[in-house]
């Protein structure tokens, strides 16, 4: 009785009391699999009859085979059968062979299996991947004790006859139900035999037998390429980790399935198990650093600095910057202590990090980017140049410095080939043009990224390309094409997004904030506001700023202007404080408009003007054309047109090439106005003609822009004024039309808030 | 408590019924339970013999197997199992059916353990198992279902379920065995390992029989429920089982939880005096005598132990700790892989190794010792605490807070996670995490008495005056409560620093009490006179120009109502004589 209680908590792993660093000492061992795939490697040597193609096939075969898990036998006669049936069978003849016949036969196996590899002529080398294969398997077996010989052969047995159980037709189909008490009936000879057969339902991996360590180090080192690669290949995070808590179960020493399970944890933010999973990861890591670890400084030091500084990773992940900060702290001060400078330009690169999500300033970047030059660790010196970059953009650097610096990192990418550095260039790239205004160039740098090919080697049929730089390009792409109207393009974009970065992983918030803000710029232009009102919540749930803008701006559009007042200040000095420019920008525009609903347009031109300033020290060219584009206007209503068609040139050039739909037809209305202002002064009547004619193009132009965006409340706006200018031009028959065009609009829209003469 | 003294009013038939136990375990080879019950047995009086109780009743059954029975009996009993099982496999009775099925379980069993040393792999390792454990349960549930299985069927069935992992049946089959076979103490203990909480203790229904107490206090004391445990020992006792080694055993281990040395001791020498061979629950009584360092009785114990049996698991620990108390760690450490080798399964030793691998300054090897610990319960606070212990020596505050929670979570009324917590959060300087962390240890009853001056520290650092001076009373009066005065050092800065308080705060009575007691103390005494100077001093000024101000103070020395004490009693210094 005694064993029996005791033996609840009996761990295998550690017979004896014996501390095993790392129970995988033995790299590999016989199993009925593996004696298969020597006997299909033993027939393919042997056998002349196979044809070249088949032997092609076979041959690609080989290393998925000795690489993955064992499979059971119909598994494995599958596969061959589908290289070559002729081979599957004779292999298939062999084993049963052996299995119907005794001890002897796997005996004799082995004793006859190094003979080809011995000669000079064979075709497998002994240095080969198979000829190593093969001669880990005969040296696996010569080991082997007389009773676990035994054991190998009653395991082979079993491995075939689960095959024909299988196989024969009679096979009863409550096989797999074995652990249900329903078939009480069998008897106990036939159980036994049954519960070693490993059933192997289709896919559920976990069923398999144990991995062996190649085996298993092959499975970790997979997943963790696919987690960073290609998240949607790997197994999804509860079987994943389920595979995980097998393997620990039978290996507990096995390092690094710790670490594939904090990656896993963290898939699903789940904190409580990834941190659990990274300290244990480092518990286990700390061991083998005392005897010979690959570098010879103090491996266990090594491993303490970076669990510190992996757990400030961990915390920072999470957004716990306060606890972030305590654990870097930590792991500078011992980097400090051991002087491994490697190590502390980590730190100091999560310390800037660090930094720049409390929003200071650069100075330290800039070190930390002199030290990994000094140092010679090019991936965090432009890593740090990046983000330098990053930090001069948003702080007005002008372009070409940007550019120049962005360049030079590029240079020391390809030198080095850190593929994922490029890729976040090149989306860098293309969020500066954004930001500066430049929609074609942006549009070109995004297509470069997604056509590149990458330099990683294309592994497991896997591009990279789940990186947040896909990410950003994709959205900025999608968001491009909305700008231009093509809804139907951005939405097959953000469709693809959410495909390769499902809403659970760690990029996906942007894409969603893309989304919605591309649904909320819609809504607005179709004048649905409740629908616009509704998706305000969940931009403020991904972005404050954002959310709080897009509020003001659906509150402005419902005319409640106080409350839009009151929510854009508040925004206006949230932004000043965190420095946000363009935000900025667009609620200083937004305000201004504000003023002009209350006709103090007055009022709006200082704040105007210094949008304008702001907006040209940034060198935020678009922002800046749509603030002369606000001026403009304002000066309009002032009474000033011939000044707004003044500098309203200085406006359209930009906005034309560069800009949405939306700023287009603003812009051409703008322009249309104005020229029907100005036409009102001119003296004869023939240039009045001329100068009306020329509006009512840009009105027709301002209304195909219109159109296109589905803006039907502006459109409408457009007819009204194209009529009422028909009218004086004496155009009946056009007047007629556009006025029965307006007609029809108004009555499908609810009566408008905000008169058209006092927007832009 | 009138419940269970009428349940155990017949200590007679208490008795009786043991003795029948007794004889029924003895024939189905179930030792540990004979083990038990007759230990019991033997603490009560004697039955005179016309009170014995008569032989269980012989069936026709019985009779058939008989010689097939005392055969396979006799193999059992010589550990072949298999032998036994093929001698019994056509009986029909139910004590040969039973000692069939458990042989067939136990063979299954040693041929694991046989099996973990030559398998094919290592990884194979962990897929040896008990082959014959699933026919055992297809068997035993066809039994089951025609509800053929009595008492000791059904506790086999539990445990071969047990073995299978399908625990939630487990429990209720060896719930149903409780209610069969009440008096059979295996069925209670497995339930002891299976039940995990309290909840789920509440949502059991067991046989109202005076076992049932056994089996509670049992639980209590493994769920770390100590007090109820304690005085359901205590019943016991009253009821008249005084003499019995394994209730007294019992409460040492629970006075041992609580860290109630003492009275741990003194039950661990009285059960030595009345079974000076015992072997089990030694370990403990070796953990105590180290705590306190009383190296004679542990060398006594150590060799003692070792002349009984020197190849127990026990024992091993014993020496462990004897050497570790006489700083031999290395040969500590070896006994203590000892004992592990004797059963893999220790989790004391692991912990205990662990905490000598420190001692030696290997850290990795200590953190390994630590992470096996865990391996085999997560439950074991004192691993998780080492493990923090470990990082922090290697100077990683933050990365030890971790342990230290987990820990903390174990024993959330531990003083001693909670000054470490604290101490770590005074090392990454969040001193406002850290003087909760205090005050919490202070208020789950301080064991080394160091939160109070810790706290008063950290008060003083960030000049909360008030409090920290708060915290030097309390502490002083706790001090002199308990009348050890080891700790002068703390006490001097006590004094100080409540002289200086009393002084800033011109409460010059307080201030000079406290500058006389800091004149005790070798390190204080320069300032204790100073500060007397000073308050003669401003009080030869005061007394004409401040006199109102202070008068109250001077009529009412350190009264209730001008010492900062919130929470205290009035402190009454002078009645204190060091």
């Amino acid at each position: 009785m005694a064993s029996v209680h005791e033996s609840l908590y009996f761990n295998p792993m550690m017979t004896n009391g014996v501390v095993h660093a790392n129970v995988f000492g033995v790299k590999d061992w016989v199993t009925p699999y593996k004696i298969t795939v020597l006997m299909l490697l033993d027939e393919m040597t042997i056998s002349t009859s196979i044809t070249l193609l088949d032997r092609r096939r076979l041959n690609k075969l080989i290393l998925p085979l000795l690489q993955s898990p064992d499979m059971t036998l119909s598994e494995l006669i599958k596969t061959v059968e589908d290289s070559c049936p002729q081979l599957a069978y004779t292999v298939y003849l062999r084993l049963q062979l052996m299995a119907d016949g005794e001890l002897k036969d796997m005996e004799h196996f082995f004793d006859m299996l190094p003979s080809p590899f011995n000669e000079t002529e064979s075709e497998a080398h002994k240095t080969s991947v198979v000829g190593l294969f093969m001669r880990h398997m005969v040296l696996a077996y010569n080991k082997l004790s007389f009773s676990q010989v035994y054991k190998l052969y009653t395991a082979l047995q079993q491995y075939y006859q689960s095959y024909e159980r299988k196989d024969s037709p009679a096979a009863e189909p409550a096989e797999d139900t074995d652990m249900e008490l329903t078939n009480t009936e069998e008897l106990g000879g036939k159980m036994e035999k049954e519960e070693l057969d490993l059933t192997p339902s289709d896919d559920e991996v976990s069923t398999r037998g144990p991995l062996s360590q190649k085996q298993a180090e092959y499975f970790l080192a997979q997943q963790a390429y696919l987690l960073k690669n290609d998240e949607n290949k790997a197994l999804d995070p509860a079987s994943l980790q389920k595979e995980l808590n097998n393997m620990l179960k039978f290996n507990p020493d096995f390092a690094e399935a710790h670490y594939l399970s904090y990656l896993n944890s963290m898939r699903v933010q789940d904190i409580f198990n990834s941190t659990d999973s990274l300290l244990h990861y480092f518990d286990r890591l700390i061991l083998p650093g005392g005897d010979s670890k690959s570098n010879g400084d103090e491996g266990c030091g090594r491993s303490l600095r970076y669990a510190a500084l992996n757990l400030a990773a961990l915390h920072c992940r999470f957004g716990h910057y306060q606890q972030a900060e305590l654990a870097l702290q930590e792991a500078i001060r011992i980097a400090q202590e051991s002087n491994d400078h490697v190590c502390l330009q980590h730190c100091l690169s999560w310390l800037y990090l660090l930094e720049q999500m409390k929003g200071s300033d650069s100075t330290l970047t800039e070190h930390a980017v002199k030290m990994a030059v000094h140092f010679c660790l090019p991936y965090l010196a432009s890593l740090g140049i990046q983000s330098l970059v990053q930090q001069g953009a948003v702080g007005g650097k002008t372009a070409n410095k940007l550019m120049d610096a962005l360049k030079d990192t590029d240079l020391l990418h390809w030198k080095h080939s850190l593929s994922e550095l490029i890729d976040i260039s090149i989306a860098q790239k293309t969020a500066i043009w954004r930001m500066y205004g430049k929609s074609t160039m942006a549009l070109q740098q995004a297509q470069m990224l997604l056509s590149m090919n990458s330099l990683e080697p294309v592994n497991l049929g896997v591009q990279q390309n789940n990186s947040e730089a896909f990410d950003v390009a994709l959205c900025h792409l999608s968001e491009l094409h909305a700008e231009q109207g093509l809804f139907a393009a951005a939405s097959e974009i953000l469709k693809h997004l959410r495909e390769r970065f499902p809403p659970h992983s760690q990029h996906a918030k942007l894409w969603m904030l893309c989304d919605q803000k591309i649904q909320f710029d819609r809504a607005m232009n179709d004048g649905k506001y409740h629908m616009a009102d509704s998706l305000v919540v969940g931009i403020a749930a991904l972005s404050k700023t954002e959310g709080l803008y897009r509020k003001a701006l659906v509150l402005k559009a419902r005319n409640q202007t106080t409350e839009a007042y009151k929510v854009l200040q508040r925004l206006l000095l949230y932004c000043e404080k965190i420095k946000g420019t363009e935000m900025t920008i667009r609620v200083m525009l937004s305000l201004a408009e504000l003023h002009w609903s209350s006709s103090c347009h007055a009022v709006a031109l200082p704040l105007l003007l210094r949008s304008l300033a702001v907006s040209r020290e940034y060198h935020l060219q678009y922002l800046a054309s749509e603030c002369i584009l606000h001026l403009a206007f304002s000066q309009l209503m002032l009474g000033i047109p011939e000044q707004a068609l003044n500098i309203l040139h200085m406006a359209i050039e930009p906005i034309l090439a560069h800009g949405a739909l939306l700023d287009k037809g603003r812009a051409m209305l703008l322009v249309a106005k104005c020229q029907i202002v100005t036409a009102s002064s001119e003296p004869s009547k023939q240039q009045k003609t001329q100068a009306l004619e020329v509006a009512v193009q840009n009105l027709e132009e301002a209304g195909t822009y219109f159109t296109k965006v589905d803006c039907k409340e502006r459109v409408r706006d457009i007819y009204y004024l194209q009529a009422r200018l028909y009218h004086s031009l004496g155009k009946t028959a056009e007047r007629n039309k556009c006025a029965m065009l307006f007609r029809q609009l108004n009555q499908e829209l609810p009566s408008q808030g905000v008169p058209l003469i006092t927007r832009l | 408590m009138a419940a269970l003294s009428s349940q155990f009013g017949d200590l007679v038939e208490i008795k009786k019924q043991l003795t029948v136990i007794i004889a029924l375990c003895r024939e189905r080879g179930l030792m540990h339970s004979v083990k038990w019950a007759s230990e019991l047995a033997f603490a009560l009086d004697p039955l005179p013999l016309n009170e014995l109780p008569p032989p269980p009743p012989f069936t026709e059954e019985d009779a058939q197997d008989l010689d097939a029975y005392s055969l396979a009996k006799s193999f059992f009993d010589l550990k072949e199992y298999d032998r036994a099982a093929y001698f019994l496999r056509g009986c029909r009775s139910q004590k040969a059916y039973f000692l069939y099925m458990y042989s067939r379980y136990l063979s299954g069993e040693k041929k694991k353990d046989d099996e973990t040393v030559d398998s094919l792999g290592p990884l194979e390792k962990g897929q040896v198992k008990n082959e014959s454990l699933r026919e055992l349960r297809v068997e035993l549930s066809k039994k089951h279902k025609a509800r053929e299985l009595d008492g000791f069927g059904l506790y086999l069935y539990g445990v071969v379920l047990r073995k299978l992992d399908l625990l939630k049946e487990a429990i209720d089959v060896f719930v149903e065995a409780t209610h069969c076979l009440p008096l059979h103490w295996g069925a209670w203990l497995e339930l002891c390992n299976l039940v995990e909480n309290k909840e789920m203790l509440k949502s059991m229904s067991f046989p109202d029989t005076w076992m049932k107490d056994f089996f509670l206090a049992h639980i209590y004391t493994e769920m770390q429920m100590i007090e109820e445990a304690l005085q359901k020992y205590q019943s016991l006792i009253n009821v008249g089982f005084s003499k019995s080694t394994y209730i007294i055993s019992q409460i040492a281990v629970a006075y041992h939880n609580i860290r109630d040395i003492d009275k741990a001791l003194s039950m661990f020498n009285e059960l030595r005096e009345q079974d000076p061979y015992r072997i089990e629950n030694m370990d403990t009584f070796s953990n105590l005598l180290y705590v306190r360092t009383m190296k004679p009785e542990l060398s006594y114990l150590a060799h003692n132990l070792c002349d009984i049996d020197k190849y127990r698991v026990e024992t091993c620990c014993v020496i462990g700790n004897y050497y570790s108390l006489r700083s031999q760690h290395e040969k500590a450490a070896l006994y203590f892989q000892r004992a592990l080798k004797l059963n893999p399964r220790c989790l004391g030793a692991w912990t205990l190794m662990g905490h000598e691998y420190m001692e030696m300054k290997n850290t990795s090897a200590a953190i390994q010792a630590y992470r096996h610990a865990i391996e085999v319960n997560k439950r074991d606070y004192r691993a998780w605490y080492g493990l923090g212990q470990t990082y922090e020596i290697l100077k990683m505050p933050f990365y030890c807070l971790y342990y230290y929670r987990r820990a903390h979570q174990l024993r959330p009324n531990d003083s001693r996670m909670l000054v470490a917590l604290g101490e770590c959060y005074e090392k990454l300087n969040q001193l406002v995490e850290a003087t909760k962390c205090y005050w919490r240890a202070y208020s789950v009853g301080d064991v080394e008495r160091m939160a109070l001056v810790k706290l008063a520290k950290l008060h003083e650092q960030l000049n909360e005056s008030d409090q920290a001076a708060q915290c030097y009373v309390i502490y002083i009066k706790e001090i002199f409560e308990c009348g050890e005065l080891m700790e002068q050092v703390e006490l001097s800065t006590a004094f100080r620093y409540l002289g200086q308080y009393y002084f800033k705060n011109k409460q010059y009575d307080d201030a000079s009490i406290c500058a006389q007691r800091c004149c005790n103390y070798n390190d204080a005494r320069e300032e204790g006179k100073s500060l007397l100077r000073q308050i003669s001093q401003v009080r030869g000024q005061g007394e004409t120009s401040s006199s109102d101000l202070s008068l109250p103070f001077i009529f009412g020395p350190l009264s209730a109502k001008n010492t900062p004490v919130r929470r205290m009693s009035p402190l009454n210094l002078s009645s204190v004589t060091p």
